[in-house]
């Protein structure tokens, strides 16, 4: 029964140091020497290990020196070889955390004294926190050292980008979160290889969707011809506004989409998806367009109810009594 | 140049017969239009009401009737009523303003250059984007084919005019060779609101005016069906069909006065005992149209003119067979037969001559063309028209036919017959030198103030898709600062 934990626990190790087995082999061997007693004769049995027979404790001994002479062989070294775990942090809690720590250091020791750039100027970047690290690592990780190794983090952030050493980016990765909120990256513009410019417009609730092509001056509405989609004369003027601004009436042909709110939201929707794609057609006509009125997003919004109020402002009726 | 106001062409059937003149206090008026076609209100002319109590003076709300029951009211009298001082208008005289049709105003300029048109005009593509003047005959005979409509731009000009646009000049040619080579046209004119259909029906039957066609024309098909005149079911006829001889008479007159010169040189080739008056071989088709002057005997007179008119031979023009509001006959109608049960179009006896000719089931002999225009402003739902123009558009086109919806039931397979093999002109926007041609007249009759160039033609015709009447609205109609 012993026998068999024991080889049961043995098998664990195994199987779980496959990939290191050679150099595990003498730990098992010297699990046999290890011996758990029962400190309460009769008590329930805890997990143990036993060797079969320990039948003489003076027979156990210490490994052999090892033989560092130049002149033995290398079996005769093999022989002798101890070992040792790859990681210097393996008898630690963390020690997945404190190699990084260690390998951090190292860094800080190599290239700290790299010229930094001002923290108002370093990239903006969202850190992992102490509960991420124990999330990923699975380890136990002191909010102390964390805090150590986040300020070690952040002082190699702050060397020059130009001169940041790809160890020091490499090494910096595992720290940052996955998801970066505060990274902005500006989308590519332009007309893509069909000669369209697309883009987006609002107002009120309304959200247009415009393409924008040179051509003769034809327009579709979510797949409706200009009159079918807007009835009102005025609401048509103001969707192509942009264009009548500028005298490019004749000249670009629309494809849109619109969905949400009224007519008139959509309209002026339009009107600013159709002058932002325009843009992207030809710069320089921004300060025109702008003179137009088309090119800020008109911000008002219907206002919110407010409780106690029939509407946003309106009050109830005033009843004496 | 006719006269500005027709009010013949404001007359109904009901209207224009001189029927028992009931009453002697009653005397008809020119101004009364003794119609309507709301249902109801058209006997208002013709049977004076007697005993009617009179409308009494609204009372102002809350005083009397008390219909809120909140608060009594405690005034003793009730005001005094203003003196009225402005005489009410007669009955019928605001309808009879609201149908007004003119066709001039001298405060619009003279457009210098404006041909007026000729037989072949609107067969020569090279016109296509120019204007041409109707005629002043031209324009009395339209009239009394109701060619014009009251929602039609004409009296903000000084002549009456039309764009020809590449479809004008597709369809003639379609016409004249159809005439040509005695075969019949049959079409139907569709497009979106405004896009000029009633337009190039009125063209077609200038054209035909101008080419010693015989041109009849049914300017409302709902007249027809919405059960707004008089019907009579047809002796003999199995299943029973229904004669309108009100309708009847009144397009007679209208056939009559609009084709009184080829009227004239045609001669009956059949006696037809069944008329009222005796009319004898060789007399002139005009002599058997002006014996329809009893509403009774209209159908029967309709059908000897429409029998000789069917006749092949080499002394008989082309006819020219229009009808504007194709929806309102593809559908049940709004009569009812003595058990009560609603009559569909297609029994109406002079819906059925006109579906027979489009649907082909009858040829016209000696050629020409039969035209229905589908109409987008009042017109009943009619999802059997629908799908047959559009499966006829994609047979056109070479394209996959739409089917119909499998658990739809309200198709209409008699409708679907009449429509299964007529060829479909769909109408959209001008091009842009139409659009051109139709802004410079414009321009030159005053009413459009600004310059007329490309950039302006581009702002117009983006606003509008090109279609003509959105043209209309957005340059002539919309106020701009």
């Amino acid at each position: 029964m012993a026998s068999s934990s024991r080889q049961a626990v043995t098998a664990a190790f195994r199987g779980a140091c496959r990939s290191s087995r050679g150099q595990w082999q003498p730990l098992n061997q010297q699990f046999q020497a290890l011996r758990i007693q029962d400190s309460v004769p009769g008590a329930t049995r805890c997990i143990s290990t036993e060797i079969e027979q320990p039948t003489d404790y003076n027979s156990i001994r210490a490994a052999a020196e090892i033989d560092l002479t130049p002149g033995a062989s290398a079996v005769e070294r093999l022989a002798n070889a101890r070992p040792v775990p790859v990681s210097p942090s393996y008898f630690t809690r963390m020690p997945k955390f404190n190699d990084r720590f260690l390998a951090l250091e190292r860094l800080a020791r190599t290239y700290g004294n790299l010229p930094r750039i001002p923290n108002s100027h370093v990239q903006h970047v969202a850190w992992q926190t102490l509960e991420d690290m124990k999330l990923s690592l699975g380890e136990r990780i002191k909010s102390t050292e964390f805090a150590r190794c986040l300020a070690l983090v952040k002082k190699l952030h702050t060397i020059h980008p130009k001169l940041k050493p790809r160890a020091v980016k490499e090494a910096l990765q595992p720290f940052k979160k996955e998801v970066q909120p505060f990274k902005v990256e500006k989308k590519e513009v332009g007309v893509d290889k069909y000669g369209r410019a697309h883009a987006a417009g609002k107002r009120k609730s309304s959200v247009a969707l415009a393409w924008l092509v040179e051509g003769t001056g034809e327009v579709l509405i979510n797949s409706k011809t200009l009159p079918e989609y807007f009835g009102r004369v005025h609401d048509r003027e103001s969707a192509l506004w942009a264009l009548h601004s500028t005298d490019r009436l004749g000249k670009y042909n629309v494809w849109a989409r619109v969905s949400g709110g009224g007519t008139t939201g959509q309209a002026e929707a339009l009107t600013l998806a159709i002058a932002k794609a325009l843009m992207v057609h030809e710069p320089a006509l921004k300060p025109a367009l702008r003179r137009a009125g088309c090119v800020t997003r008109d911000p008002r919004k219907v206002e919110r109810k407010k409780a106690g109020h029939v509407k946003a402002r309106k009050s109830p009726t005033w009843v004496k009594r | 140049m006719s006269a500005p106001n027709s009010l013949r062409c404001l007359l109904r059937p009901s209207a224009a017969v001189p029927r028992q003149i009931a009453a002697a206090t009653w005397t008809p008026s020119p101004w009364i239009a003794p119609f309507s076609t709301t249902p109801g209100a058209g006997k208002a002319g013709t049977t004076p009401k007697k005993n009617v109590p009179k409308p009494k003076a609204a009372a102002p709300r809350g005083v009397g009737m008390n219909p809120t029951g909140k608060k009594q009211s405690m005034k003793k009298f009730k005001k005094a009523q203003g003196a009225k001082t402005a005489k009410p208008p007669l009955p019928g005289e605001r309808k009879a303003m609201r149908k007004r049709i003119q066709l001039s105003n001298n405060n619009a300029l003279p457009v210098e250059g404006l041909a007026e048109l000729e037989p072949g005009t609107m067969l020569n593509p090279k016109n296509i984007g120019t204007m041409a003047a109707l005629p002043g005959a031209m324009q009395d005979n339209l009239r009394s084919l109701e060619a014009f409509k009251a929602t039609q731009f004409w009296p903000m000009f000084r002549q009456p005019a039309t764009l020809i646009r590449s479809e004008t000049v597709d369809l003639m040619n379609r016409m004249q060779s159809a005439a040509s080579k005695k075969e019949t046209l049959r079409l139907v004119v569709t497009g979106e609101r405004i896009t000029g259909k009633s337009l190039l029906l009125l063209q077609s039957m200038a054209y035909g005016l101008q080419n010693d066609w015989v041109v009849i024309n049914i300017p409302e098909a709902q007249e027809l069906t919405t059960a707004c005149t008089e019907y009579a079911p047809i002796p003999d006829t199995d299943p029973v069909q229904y004669m309108q001889n009100n309708y009847c008479l009144k397009m007679i007159q209208a056939i009559r006065k609009a084709n009184a010169s080829v009227l004239s040189k045609i001669t009956t080739a059949y006696s037809h005992p069944e008329l009222p008056q005796n009319i004898p071989i060789n007399s002139t088709l005009l002599a058997l149209a002006n014996a329809a002057k009893e509403p009774e005997s209209a159908w029967v007179v309709f059908q000897a003119l429409w029998k000789e008119l069917m006749r092949k031979g080499a002394a008989r023009p082309p006819v020219l067979f229009t009808l504007d509001g194709l929806p309102h006959i593809m559908k049940v109608s709004d009569y009812r037969s003595p058990a009560f049960e609603l009559i569909h179009s297609q029994d109406l006896a002079l819906v059925r001559l006109f579906s027979d000719v489009l649907s082909g089931a009858t040829s016209l002999p000696n050629g020409g063309a039969v035209l229905a225009a589908t109409t987008r402003g009042n017109a009943p739902r009619s999802p059997s028209m629908d799908l047959a123009l559009a499966q006829r558009e994609a047979e056109q086109a070479g394209t996959e036919l739409p089917k119909p919806e499998p658990y739809f039931k309200g198709y209409d397979l008699r409708s679907e017959e009449v429509l299964k093999t007529v060829s479909v002109m769909k109408l959209k926007g001008l091009s842009k030198v139409e659009a051109r041609g139709l802004m410079e007249y414009w321009a030159a009759s005053g009413i459009f103030r600004a310059t007329v160039d490309e950039k302006a033609v581009a702002a117009k015709w983006a606003l509008s898709a090109g279609v003509v009447g959105e043209m209309e609205r957005v340059n002539l109609l919309t106020m701009h600062p």
